[in-house]
């Protein structure tokens, strides 16, 4: 899941989280998680005062972000003193596989 | 009791105040102007600063409110008024300063928090708000610690830095006690219930934890998952060990852990961003 700002999202992507007027809980929900938004839905959303959307995946790229590399560098680094440890070692694992699916995700 | 630990202990019992980050403050009156707002939309923003929910619990629990134990938020909302809550928050708000480690410090206690409570519920546990409120206060000894021995706090932060170490081992070293320990006193001095005290107090001791061995061991897996996520930077490089006594108390397995990483991950997003909107208020 990522948090994009509305002119980044494009159509095909799909929505991770609900939409509300104004990016406020309390408003008015527009649109709901799991829908795959189009160029007139995005119109809508503008319209509507909504300037940041949840979208699935890691699709845009920011600046200054880590690569895969640095990320599982950093893993490595914060596991170094208990990789030993078996429950330790398992959540690595899964951390790894989080970080190279989340990363491989992008479009 | 050596010297050096019953000098901070007696410093620490001396606690009266603690600093706290302002902007909560701002949301919480513009929320209780709001007709609209409801008590639970107002604990849910004061349950995410560790410092004001640990001072409304405090209050709320104190002997002369005369209450029974009150361990979450929105209880203590309920008892105290919204007015009280209010108040407080101002009188608060002349701490405005927040070191910058403090910040790292306090998102990390918001995501252990949130941790806790995707823990808690994914299990189905009983009284997933407390778990949540003890994930959140976990580390509170380490604001006590910076806040009143901020001398001691810099030579702890040094030693971690030079050899690479844990900061409970620094603590130990430099000032005889740890920062869970220390937040074991606090919360003794607060009159927290046990459900909040003995996760508090044993985090990194899971089998210490007698009367409340569940919440504790939610809490550490907590403390261990938002580690491993490298999401702040409360000063802690490495991951602790998770331990045994805590797996096999949840009952955890892999598909499970895989599970809640996925899960916890997903809500650090939101964490983070709520976090980066309080700093930039």
């Amino acid at each position: 899941m990522q948090k994009i700002p509305l002119m980044l999202a494009k159509a095909g992507m799909t929505l991770a989280r609900d939409v509300f007027r104004g990016d406020s809980p309390v408003g008015m929900p527009l649109c709901g998680k799991g829908t795959e938004l189009t160029d007139s839905l995005i119109a809508r959303f503008e319209n509507m005062d909504a300037k940041t959307v949840y979208v699935a995946g890691h699709p845009v790229s920011e600046e200054g972000e880590r690569s895969i590399d640095d990320l599982l560098r950093e893993l490595d680094f914060r596991f170094s003193k208990t990789l030993q440890e078996p429950l330790n070692a398992l959540l690595y694992n899964i951390y790894k596989a989080y970080l190279t699916k989340w990363m491989g995700g992008r479009q | 009791m050596t010297g050096k630990r019953s000098d901070l202990k007696k410093i620490i019992m001396d606690t009266k105040t603690l600093p706290t980050l302002p902007s909560v403050i701002h949301k919480l009156n513009s929320l209780s102007d709001n007709d609209k707002s409801s008590v639970q939309e107002m604990a849910k923003l004061v349950s995410s600063d560790q410092v004001i929910s640990a001072r409304i619990l405090r209050l709320a629990n104190s002997p002369s409110y005369g209450f029974y134990r009150v361990s979450t938020i929105s209880n203590a909302m309920i008892l105290l008024g919204v007015n009280v809550v209010k108040s407080l928050a101002l009188s608060s708000s002349i701490f405005a300063i927040m070191e910058k480690d403090i910040v790292g410090l306090w998102e990390h206690s918001l995501g252990v928090g949130a941790a806790a409570n995707l823990i808690a519920r994914k299990l189905g546990l009983p009284e997933c708000e407390e778990i949540a409120t003890a994930g959140l206060l976990h580390d509170i000894g380490k604001v006590i610690i910076s806040i009143k021995c901020s001398d001691a706090e810099k030579e702890i932060l040094k030693l971690v830095r030079e050899r690479q170490i844990y900061t409970m081992e620094a603590e130990r070293e430099i000032i005889d006690t740890d920062h869970a320990e220390v937040g074991g006193w606090l919360s003794k001095c607060w009159f927290l219930p046990d459900k909040l005290s003995e996760p508090i107090a044993f985090h990194h001791d899971v089998a210490a934890s007698k009367n409340h061995r569940i919440k504790t061991a939610v809490v550490h897996i907590a403390d261990v998952l938002i580690s491993a996520s490298g999401f702040s930077n409360s000063g802690e490089s490495f991951v602790p060990p998770i331990q045994k006594i805590a797996w096999d108390t949840l009952k955890l397995d892999e598909q499970l852990l895989a599970e809640l990483v996925d899960e916890v991950e997903d809500k650090l997003v939101e964490v983070k961003n709520f976090s980066l909107e309080m700093m930039g208020d």
